[in-house]
């Protein structure tokens, strides 16, 4: 039986952020766009557990696509994520010394920053760092003004919706098994369909070492290294306005760790650097979560493990192990193996500020080989879920008139709706898990963890989708929260 | 042989110090009442439970109506009950102190509703 | 705005207390605000008996305990507002809730915070390991088993040894669940003992005392705990190790004040509490916001919860009635062996309840309060545990001309 092919100009393997922008970028053009994603989600492996931080650029060697990049991206951040919908905030961030013999690193920062083309660096003193961060410890710092914070996981959400939007179509739950090259097209298969496309682009990600050599490309190794951070409570987020970073320093045997205000007012502290073996379900572990406490309150002395509310893990996909100094430059380009093989190769920090000028130099690469017609029906600017909670007086009850299901506070620490989780479970992309809820609705993200909202969520989850218990899952397959009902029960004669 | 027990019949939950001999007591030391001599009784030779579980509702404002027996019971017998209430429901509406049989143990058990139950007045029903 | 007499937030046990007391003293102006569907809070999935042992001289389960106030709220036409939230309140004491008729706001004479407590969670207590399902606080198990008719899992791991993981423990027993073990941080249990014997004992599950989680394993679906033993210095034995193949672990490591409301409209908290700092009339700093319940203090037995609402309504006709006097303040000094005092002062010379909890178990131990070194009560306790509420009352003839008190074990 022959296997039907769906054929797209061009198949992005992998959701994440860069492939999200990639598609968006892409659908600014006639070209037939389809993601494939191997989650039930897009952003679940690195582009959602990261710090959301906009870099300004100083922490990049001149000269590189990382620097330049990021660079570019930090500039037009704040417009992205005003057309997506996305809240970006410029808090700033303070590289701060504690040490005298510190300060002639937070000069040289200023000076690769200068060479990089990152605006407004300023090194300030202990009074005017007081100033600024009464509560932080420190005798000297430099000041970065445009560096800022997004939610990693909305930015990324909105990048595939307005992709969707534009044409793109996203293939969840769709893991690439095999890569075959013929009749100038590719072949893919997942473990649910069949696809070929005249072009791959692979942003995979910690994957993206498995699916060049799939495709015949070159041999990459992705050496997975993890970050852990913690979360702390909102009741904390007074105690520090910008991104307080402790001065770079190279075999100290101390994490480094950063205090981190989110765009939603908590606080991170993280992430760790460790290099593990395994690229997916990374572990808090015990060690690093006693160094973010106390690390962190080198700096911020009012910082207590009683502020926290939640661990988690990312990882970074790097190109070189720490034996190698664990450092190495983006990989964006067209496999010298394969033709219309795109590689994507270690897209970590500053990944997530540089993704829409990787997206746009990926196209610049296709664009010289193929003369891509514009999409006069391409939008740039999408919706996302309205926050209840950030609207004035007048607009809230105007919104509860209009709807009811805004008068219902489904989630009591964050204070979300159930109209916005209504949203959230009806998102365009169609995915179902808890985690992807969460991720719209902002529901299960206080400090209660969903002691009084997960319950309700699992019943309009179940209603929208008419679920059985056993099919509610948290994150992906088999991750399921119950076995079943708990009694079936017939009726009594 | 002595023994300590902790009463079960009220939150003072008495520490009890039992010397017996088989089946035969000899004596109880630190009971406030008169009951928790009673239950170190049943405990050597039936120890007695009041079982606590749910019922499913038929078209009810709660899903579930709690239940409990009217007198403790057999220990022996609470985890099979425990699961004959898996396959018993009840139509709403509901009232505290309902009797409800339950049939497939060695005696016939009554348990009785502890929650009142509406019945539900919307039409599609939520399972 | 509607203006009201007197607002209790929260329609739990407490609040339906507070509001009956209240209405018993002759206010009639009383609305009580209920975020979920129905009235009565967490006694709804509370199926066990053991309540009400003494206000009604019965083992009752907690729906029946409810649903007595639940009657007398309905008959005495308290005005409930059910499904609504209340999103903030100020120290003017106004209110702004929400439901699906929209957005009202709300002043209250008097207000009484009734708004229980939430469950402390795994990422509050960082339990290293993964993020996978399967991982539930017990009040969260509770409501999926008991009110949703819903079956968590199989082979089930419980950390806290406190009445809600021993009660959770029976019942996953008796749903047909197994339940592999219950884990205590301390040397000691932090539940009633009988429930040691009849949730733990009748169905042979280990009580491992002095263990803890200290990782958890599992993609997906939980998979794996490893429990292991902590020290007399409080550091894990390595040696004890254990790994434990199971699909859930219930959490039931701590209860927390629910306080974020009377944060909003200033109320001190008490640090050891979590809860307001009130004076012997159940009244904050705030003059006429009132806490009763688990609110102000957690509580193990409801029926103290009832009966501290009911106590608190003398104050609050007082404030109603403008009679804000007081004799003095005297703040209450803790000494040894006490974790907290509730009330933190006295404003008014009367009979008077203190609530204490003790720091570690003990027995023959006397609760000894003295002025400098007069001794002006004390009270014998055979045995001492810091998961029983320890209530004192001090008679207004102890309490005349005293100018400090301090409170220790002995």
């Amino acid at each position: 039986m022959e296997k039907e092919y769906n054929h797209y100009d061009v198949i992005i393997i992998g959701g994440g952020v860069i492939g999200s922008a990639i598609a968006r970028e892409l659908s600014r053009y006639q070209v037939k766009v389809a993601v494939l994603e191997k989650e039930a989600d897009v952003g679940w492996e690195t582009s959602c557990r990261n710090s959301g931080v906009s870099h300004a650029g100083f922490n990049n060697k001149p000269g590189t696509l990382m620097a330049h990049l990021c660079v570019e991206g930090n500039r037009s951040q704040s417009q992205l994520c005003r057309e997506l919908d996305v809240p970006y905030k410029k808090t700033g961030k303070l590289v701060v010394a504690q040490r005298a013999m510190e300060i002639p690193e937070l000069y040289k920062l200023k000076e690769q920053g200068r060479q990089n083309g990152v605006k407004d660096l300023k090194i300030i003193g202990t009074s005017e760092l007081k100033e600024m961060e009464p509560n932080v410890q420190g005798i000297a710092a430099m000041h970065s003004p445009n560096t800022g914070i997004t939610s990693p996981y909305l930015l990324t959400i909105a990048l595939a919706e307005n992709a969707l939007q534009n044409g793109v179509r996203f293939f969840l739950n769709n893991e690439v098994t095999s890569i075959k090259k013929g009749h100038g097209r590719f072949y893919l298969a997942t473990d649910q369909k069949c696809f070929s496309a005249t072009y791959v682009i692979n942003s995979a990600g910690l994957y993206s070492d498995r699916i060049s050599r799939l495709a015949g490309g070159e041999r990459y190794r992705i050496y997975p290294c993890r970050g852990e951070y913690f979360i702390l409570d909102k009741n904390a987020s007074q105690l520090v306005n910008h991104l307080v970073y402790p001065v770079p320093q190279a075999g100290s045997g101390g994490l480094g760790v950063h205090i981190t205000p989110t765009v939603d007012g908590n606080i991170l502290l993280g992430p760790s650097n460790e290099y593990i073996k395994k690229k997916n379900h990374p572990a808090s572990t015990a060690k690093v979560m006693k160094k973010l406490i106390s690390e962190s309150r080198d700096f911020l002395p009012l910082i207590s493990s009683r502020d926290v509310i939640r661990s988690y893990a990312g990882i970074r996909s790097k190109q070189a192990p720490s034996s190698e100094g664990g450092y190495r430059d983006f990989v964006i380009e067209e496999s010298s193996h394969v033709n219309h093989l795109i590689n994507l190769i270690g897209i970590e920090s500053p990944g997530l500020t540089a993704a829409q000028p990787i997206a746009k130099r990926v196209v610049a690469i296709l664009n010289k080989k193929e003369k891509l017609k514009d999409n006069p029906a391409f939008t740039p600017l999408r919706k996302g879920i309205l926050r209840f909670e950030e609207q004035d007086s007048a607009t809230k009850k105007a919104l509860i008139e209009q709807d009811p299901n805004y008068g219902e506070i489904i989630c009591r620490c964050e204070k979300v709706t159930k109209k916005e989780i209504l949203q959230a479970i009806n998102n365009p992309l169609g995915a179902k898990d808890l985690i992807s809820i969460k991720y719209r609705s902002r529901a299960m993200m206080g400090r209660c963890q969903g002691g009084y909202c997960l319950t309700r969520i699992i019943e309009l989850l179940r209603e929208k989708y008419e679920m059985l218990p056993q099919e509610i899952t948290l994150k992906g397959r088999q991750s399921y929260l119950l076995t079943g009902y708990r009694s079936e029960g017939i009726k009594q004669s | 042989m002595n023994r300590p027990f902790v009463c079960i019949i009220c939150p003072n939950s008495c520490q009890l110090k039992v010397t017996y001999e088989g089946e035969n007591i000899f004596d109880i030391k630190g009971a406030l009442c008169d009951k928790g001599k009673e239950f170190v009784k049943n405990e050597m030779t039936n120890p007695l439970r009041v079982f606590v579980g749910s019922v499913k509702v038929n078209q009810g404002d709660f899903r579930l109506v709690s239940v409990k027996s009217t007198t403790p019971i057999p220990k022996k017998y609470l985890k099979k009950l425990g699961k004959l209430t898996h396959s018993i429901a009840v139509d709403a509406p509901v009232e505290i102190g309902e009797q409800i049989t339950v049939s497939g143990l060695e005696q016939k058990i009554k348990l009785v509703a502890t929650r009142k139950v509406k019945k539900r007045i919307y039409a599609v029903e939520k399972k | 705005m509607i203006e009201k007499e007197v607002i209790v937030i929260g329609g739990g046990a407490a609040g339906l207390a507070a509001a009956l007391a209240c209405h018993e003293r002759g206010v009639e102006d009383i609305l009580i605000i209920e975020r979920n569907t129905y009235l009565g809070g967490i006694l709804n999935q509370c199926i066990h008996d053991g309540f009400g042992l003494e206000k009604f001289n019965s083992s009752l389960t907690g729906p029946e305990y409810a649903q007595r106030y639940i009657e007398k709220v309905t008959k005495k036409k308290i005005q409930v507002l059910l499904n609504t939230m209340v999103i903030e309140l100020n120290e003017n004491k106004n209110l702004l809730v929400t439901n699906h008729a929209g957005f009202h706001h709300y002043r209250g004479k008097v207000i009484i915070l009734a708004m229980g407590c939430r469950e402390r969670t795994r990422g509050a207590i960082a339990i290293p390991g993964t993020q996978p399902a399967g991982i539930y606080t017990a009040g969260v198990a509770q409501e999926l088993i008991n009110l949703r008719n819903y079956m968590v899992g199989e082979k089930i791991v419980i950390l806290g040894s406190g009445d809600i993981g021993m009660i959770m423990a029976r019942r996953l027993t008796l749903e047909g669940a197994e339940v592999l073990m219950v884990a205590e941080k301390l040397p000691y249990s932090s539940g009633l003992p009988r429930n040691i014997n009849q949730c733990l004992y009748d169905f042979d599950i280990p009580l491992l005392l002095s263990h803890t989680v200290i990782n958890v394993k599992g993609n997906s679906r939980l998979s794996e705990v490893t429990l292991a033993e902590i020290g007399k210095r409080g550091g894990i034995i390595p040696k004890s190790k254990r790994k434990i193949p199971c699909d859930t672990l219930l959490l039931s490591v701590g209860l927390i004040p629910e306080n974020e409301l009377s944060r909003q409209a200033g109320v001190i908290l008490n640090p050891m509490t979590a809860g307001p700092e009130v004076d012997e009339r159940g009244q904050t700093n705030v003059p006429g916001i009132f806490a009763c319940g688990n609110v102000l203090q957690v509580h193990d037995i409801v029926d103290n919860v009832s009966l501290e609402a009911e106590y608190i309504t003398e104050g609050v006709i007082d404030y109603l009635q403008g009679q804000t006097n007081r004799d003095q303040e005297i703040s209450i000094i803790l000494g040894n062996g006490l974790r907290y005092v509730v009330p933190q002062k006295i404003m008014i010379i009367k009979d008077t309840i203190f609530s204490f909890r003790v720091n570690e178990p003990g027995k023959k131990k006397t609760l000894v309060f003295k002025e400098w070194n007069k001794l002006i009560h004390k009270t014998f306790f055979p045995r001492v545990n810091p998961a029983e509420m320890l209530q004192v009352k001090l008679s207004r003839e102890e309490l005349e001309g005293v100018k400090t008190l301090k409170a220790r074990l002995v």
